[in-house]
């Protein structure tokens, strides 16, 4: 909508949060974006025996204007990667990802020059979602523990004190080289 | 070996069918080796005795068509004409034989493969696989003793694990000359033991956990630090000392978790000592400088690095500035160190020696040392090797195994000329000149020698004055060579460099017209910009910085308590820059201090004693520091006189230009022999193991140093009337310390004390050197 | 030849396609032929499963989240030799042994696994690390709900895969059970713990 961003914050931006957010969470659109196998365990959500339908998201969008949810189901190759982000750009916002198996989250097994070290890296992954691939409840599972982020989404100056916090904490965090394990 | 082999009777022989022809005496296993057919063993090594112990190399012998009875172990037969050898591979007798004995050697090797440090590296269990049954047949109860137990305070023995192929045994006796372990017992019993009062206190006993071929004796250090998957190895050099080792250092995640021995047959072998292989927690220590500091009313604070940087150039411009750089510099570092002293900093007061110095000495390496070649396979040829200032098991050991190894071999004779007859000298079955410190120069003169002679000279005895004449003079007079052997591995590659005050790289005299042209094209300045009269040495730039006429110093990995008595009034008065590891009594006191890389960090080269370049990669793939060069570039950047380089790479590039000077050398004038001091002298050196400031954090290497006692003769002792264990005090005006005498074979009325020992720091506490007069009595 | 052929042979194939017959409207029988089958899908029995509410029980050996299991007595099973990581084709376990001592026990033997990370965004849960284990004390249980929202929360500690403490167990680091060694436990002759073994 845009128009909630605006709102000034106070009680009445509790509640519009509370709205807002179950109203999000119950009309997710996935666009399509099946790379490898776990495309295969994607489709066989909106098969009868899982039926996405139930949470209303059985229409992947071929269009990504149409869509707010982008599942990464496969390895991201770095000539996909651009793809991908365009894809990812020209979702409507408020838009979520879900990073879908090893390859999507990490890299998985494939750590080597040709694969993105997790799609996270070219996009902002909401949900990641470890197997390989993973079966259709375990990506039913991360639907359902992103629609109780959407849920609890905040909104307007809420929102923005959280990035700020975020990035405060990120930016405070020691580089992962000077990290100390056991070894030092 | 780089020498031509000389022709030997060669000896033409078959192995599975293959002829190969190989020098008489060459065993069978090695001749196997050349056709690349690999016969399995256990307690067969190259450098090592053949002894037969492990029995897993049987093969088929048949001589002149004449068949041994039965399978005979490969690794003892020497070659013999016509002699048919049919290994496992075409043998079906020798094949089953070796099949029997790794089961026999099995009967009673534990299945803790899974927690052996051993597991995945272990020729026991790699040959096991090729050469082994699938299934043992033994059913009964495996022997098991108590594991481990600690040999010494680094090595752990686990007797279960050893299959008594004696490689252990055989390298403490024949090589490091330490027989503190052997076999004990006898049968199902027998294992590897040491004396009941002595520990494994060898400077050599990492070799042992290096060849062994089994688990059973392993590091206390790297216990379950790792498994071989988990390690990236690099190939590097030891920055101990400067026998230029050359190491593989085992990394994982960033974290450097052991270093071997590399194999390099011209110059270490494949034995390195302790100190080299267990002494490196140094980069990994917590209070390891992180940031650039600035000092802000009197407190460091941390600072960005284009903020230390533009402090660093504003200090030090316009200023007459001074140069330290210490031992421990990558030739490069050195390198860029010179560089920038003269060409941004336009001064020649530049030394590298941060340790006891004089002017004679800095002749002699002008003279002398810089350029010249001599190497460790002059020792392997010479007829007679004088040692003169220096212990080499102490300060450089693996000039000691390379004396020793040619002691052994074919009774090459050592002099030995000091206070102190060491048990490394015993070891070297050395003529012991006993002489006073100081006196070492009326000694050599005394010495008649060959052209085939080295004489190998110590750092420390330039604290003789005119012991590095006399050993100039010697040299003259017999053409024999000279090996100047420093302790840190920076220093050689230091004085080419030409990070000192009365050289340019490559060994050009500063005062030759010529040389300073020649550096100042290739450095693209003006050539009148090089200072034309030599700079000062290190104690004479604290002195200067003292009174005032030095007022910035830039100090590279200095320890000023390595100079005796050192001045501190500089310090407090002069801009001081510092690039430095940890805190130390100079960033205490500095101005700026930048970070630096360790060794492990960065790439570059040492150069050994021989003036080998020893070349090493970066071995820990990410840090967040950099190399003195990088930061010494970015400085002088800011300054507006670049160095023209910033990469390791670029600087080595720019210094093999410039390394080689066939112009003439420096001259050397001889300086007279010291009168001996009156009363009781004092000796000291290093000990390989003690206080040094690249050993901490390392109790279990710390654990093998030697005791540190005061050493006295029984003359002195008399005189004193002490005995052995009493204490007694050493004192000077500067201090005193108060050590436990161990009665030694010394010259009359000197005494001997650890020059950096953890308990005695005798350099640091009495501010004197070798050769000084010193008070003792008995007690505190 | 002449250049012009090629062009020719295409300008005729488009000629060609012009002719594509096209279908006319199918029969009316057809077309309820084809509403019955949806109709008749009504009676069907429904297959749908109502996850999350209703979770259906996996294969016995689905391959699900790690567990790190114990001795009877509570002691780990994992010596911390690695051959876990060693195995993994995704490089996803991360283990550093240390000593037992008599006084800190985790495990029977001389080596314990002091840190034992498994980065679930790499895992492929393909088992050969299960395999790889010499002593079992790695397996997969059936937990298949994993997904979370950070990467740091996905590297499973320690702590997060060792098997819950169950009765007769005590917690680690604790002595072995009065009279018994290494082997003891290898052999699957210690049953419980003793109340010696507490440690306060």
């Amino acid at each position: 909508m845009g128009l909630e961003e605006k709102l000034p914050s106070g009680f009445a931006l509790t509640t519009v949060e509370k709205l807002v957010g179950y109203m999000r969470k119950n009309s997710l659109w996935p666009a399509t974006f099946g790379l490898a196998c776990c495309a295969i365990e994607m489709m066989a959500v909106t098969t009868g025996r899982y039926d996405l339908a139930r949470f209303g998201m059985e229409v992947f969008r071929g269009s990504p204007r149409q869509a707010d949810l982008m599942i990464v189901a496969g390895r991201v190759s770095n000539k996909m990667a651009p793809v991908l982000r365009q894809v990812y750009d020209q979702m409507s916002e408020p838009k979520w990802v879900i990073a879908m198996g090893a390859c999507a989250s990490s890299g998985g097994m494939f750590n080597n020059y040709a694969i993105v070290q997790g799609v996270d890296h070219v996009v902002p992954v909401d949900i990641y979602l470890p197997g390989c691939p993973p079966r259709p409840e375990m990506l039913m599972d991360a639907i359902i523990k992103l629609h109780e982020e959407i849920k609890n989404a905040k909104l307007g100056i809420n929102r923005a004190k959280i990035i700020k916090e975020v990035e405060a904490a990120a930016l405070a965090a020691k580089p992962t080289i000077e990290l100390k394990g056991l070894l030092a | 070996m780089t020498a031509v082999q000389p022709q030997t009777d060669l000896i033409t022989l078959t192995i599975d069918g293959f002829e190969v022809t190989v020098p008489k005496g060459t065993l069978v296993i090695r001749a196997a080796e050349q056709l690349g057919i690999q016969i399995p063993r256990f307690c067969d090594h190259p450098l090592l005795s053949p002894v037969g112990a492990c029995r897993q190399c049987l093969v088929d012998i048949e001589i002149n068509g004449r068949a041994f009875p039965k399978p005979q172990a490969s690794c003892t037969i020497p070659v013999e004409n016509g002699m048919v050898v049919k290994t496992q591979l075409t043998s079906e007798v020798a094949h089953k034989a070796q099949e029997g004995v790794m089961e026999f050697l099995l009967v009673n090797h534990p299945l803790d493969c899974p927690v052996c440090d051993k597991g995945g590296e272990c020729p026991l269990q790699n040959q096991a696989m090729t050469s082994g049954r699938g299934e043992s047949r033994f059913e009964g109860k495996k022997r098991t003793f108590e594991k481990p137990i600690n040999i010494s305070s680094q090595v752990l023995l686990d007797r279960e694990r050893c299959i008594l192929c004696a490689r252990c045994t055989r390298f403490s006796k024949e090589i490091a000359g330490d027989p503190f372990i052997d076999m004990g017992e006898r049968g199902a019993l027998q294992q590897v033991a040491i004396y009941e009062k002595d520990p494994f206190d060898s400077y050599f006993s990492g070799n042992t956990v290096q060849i062994c071929p089994v688990g059973a004796l392993t590091g206390s250090a790297y216990r379950f630090r790792s498994r071989p998957f988990d390690l990236v190895s690099t190939p590097s050099v030891c920055e101990h000392c400067a026998s230029g080792c050359s190491l593989r250092t085992d990394v994982r995640r960033n974290k450097t978790l052991r270093r071997l021995a590399g194999n390099d047959p011209e110059v270490n072998e494949e034995w390195n000592c302790d100190k080299g292989r267990w002494a490196f927690q140094y980069t990994m220590v917590k209070d390891r400088i992180a940031t650039p500091l600035i000092r802000e009313n009197g407190v460091l604070r941390e600072a960005s690095w284009p903020e230390a940087i533009a402090v660093a150039a504003n200090g030090l411009q316009g200023k007459k500035a001074g140069v330290l750089v210490g031992g421990r510099a990558t030739v490069e570092d050195s390198y860029a160190y010179a560089k920038f002293a003269r060409a941004t900093l336009g001064t020649n007061d530049i030394d590298f020696r941060s340790r006891p110095h004089s002017d004679e000495e800095r002749d002699f390496l002008a003279a002398h040392v810089v350029g010249s070649k001599v190497r460790y396979s002059d020792i392997d040829t010479a007829d007679h090797v004088v040692l003169v200032g220096f212990e080499p098991e102490e300060e450089s050991p693996i000039v000691f195994l390379r004396i020793r190894k040619q002691v052994r071999k074919r009774a090459l004779s050592v002099t030995a000329i000091s206070p102190w007859q060491t048990r490394g000298f015993k070891k070297l079955q050395a003529k012991y000149i006993g002489v006073a410190p100081g006196a070492e120069g009326n000694a050599l003169a005394q010495l008649s020698l060959t052209n085939q002679s080295v004489i190998v000279v110590g750092e420390r005895l330039c604290e003789s004055a005119g012991g590095l004449s006399a050993v100039a003079e010697l040299a003259r007079k017999s053409g024999a060579k000279i090996a100047w052997v420093p302790r840190r591995a920076g220093e050689r590659g230091a004085l080419e460099a030409g990070a000192i005050g009365n050289l340019l790289p490559g060994g050009r005299p500063i005062s030759d017209a010529a040389a300073r042209v020649d550096v100042a094209a290739a450095w693209s300045i003006e050539s009148d910009s090089i200072p034309t009269s030599a700079g000062s040495d290190s104690k004479a730039i604290f002195a200067a910085a003292a009174r005032g006429e030095i007022k910035a110093l830039v100090i590279g990995g200095v320890d000023p308590f390595d100079m005796h008595a050192p001045d501190f009034a500089g310090l407090e008065s002069a801009f001081v820059l510092s690039l430095e590891l940890r805190p130390s009594a100079i960033t205490e006191r500095a101005d700026v201090v930048l970070p630096v890389a360790a060794v492990t960090e960065k790439s570059g080269s040492f150069m050994s004693w021989e003036g080998r370049t020893r070349s090493f990669e970066q071995a820990v793939p990410e840090t967040p520091h950099q190399s003195d060069l990088y930061i010494l570039s970015l400085i002088a950047e800011a300054l507006g006189k670049p160095l023209g380089f910033s990469t390791v790479r670029g600087a080595a590039k720019e210094f093999g230009t410039l390394a080689n000077w066939d112009g003439a050398r420096a001259s050397f004038t001889s300086h007279p022999v010291a009168n001996a001091a009156q009363g009781v002298t004092l000796a000291s050196w290093r000990q390989l193991l003690d206080n040094g400031s690249l050993q901490v954090n390392e109790p279990n290497l710390a654990g093998t140093a030697r005791k540190a006692v005061a050493r006295i003769n029984a003359q002195l002792a008399a005189k004193l009337g002490v005995a052995n264990g009493d204490l007694v005090t050493i004192s000077t005006d500067h201090g005193a310390l108060s050590l436990n005498v161990e009665l030694s074979d010394l010259v009359d009325d000197v005494v001997w004390l650890p020059r950096n020992a953890v308990a005695s720091q005798s350099l640091r506490m009495l501010g004197v050197l070798n050769g000084a007069q010193v008070n003792i009595r008995k007690g505190l | 030849m002449s250049e012009l052929e090629p062009k020719r042979a295409i300008d005729g194939a488009a000629e060609e396609s012009i002719h594509i017959p096209i279908a006319g409207p199918a029969s009316l029988f057809t077309q309820l032929k084809g509403f019955w089958v949806t109709f008749a899908a009504q009676f069907k029995k429904v297959t749908t499963v109502q996850y999350p509410e209703v979770k259906e029980p996996t294969a016995p050996r689905f391959h699900g989240r790690h567990q790190l299991n114990r001795h009877p007595d509570g002691l780990e099973k994992c010596i911390g030799c690695e051959l876990c990581a060693w195995a993994c084709p995704a490089d996803a376990i991360y283990v550093e042994g240390a000593d037992n001592s008599d006084e800190q026990r985790y495990s029977p033997g001389e080596r314990y696994g002091k840190v034992y990370q498994i980065n679930y965004l790499r895992c492929i849960f393909c088992g050969l690390c299960i395999e790889a284990c010499p002593t079992r004390a790695l397996t997969m249980t059936n937990e298949y709900e994993l997904a979370d929202d950070s990467r740091k929360k996905l590297i499973f500690e320690k702590e997060d895969l060792l098997a819950p403490l169950r009765s007769g167990m005590l917690q680690p680091p604790h002595p072995y059970y009065p009279g018994t060694d290494d082997q003891d436990y290898y052999h699957g002759r210690v049953t419980e713990a003793h109340p010696s073994q507490e440690q306060k």
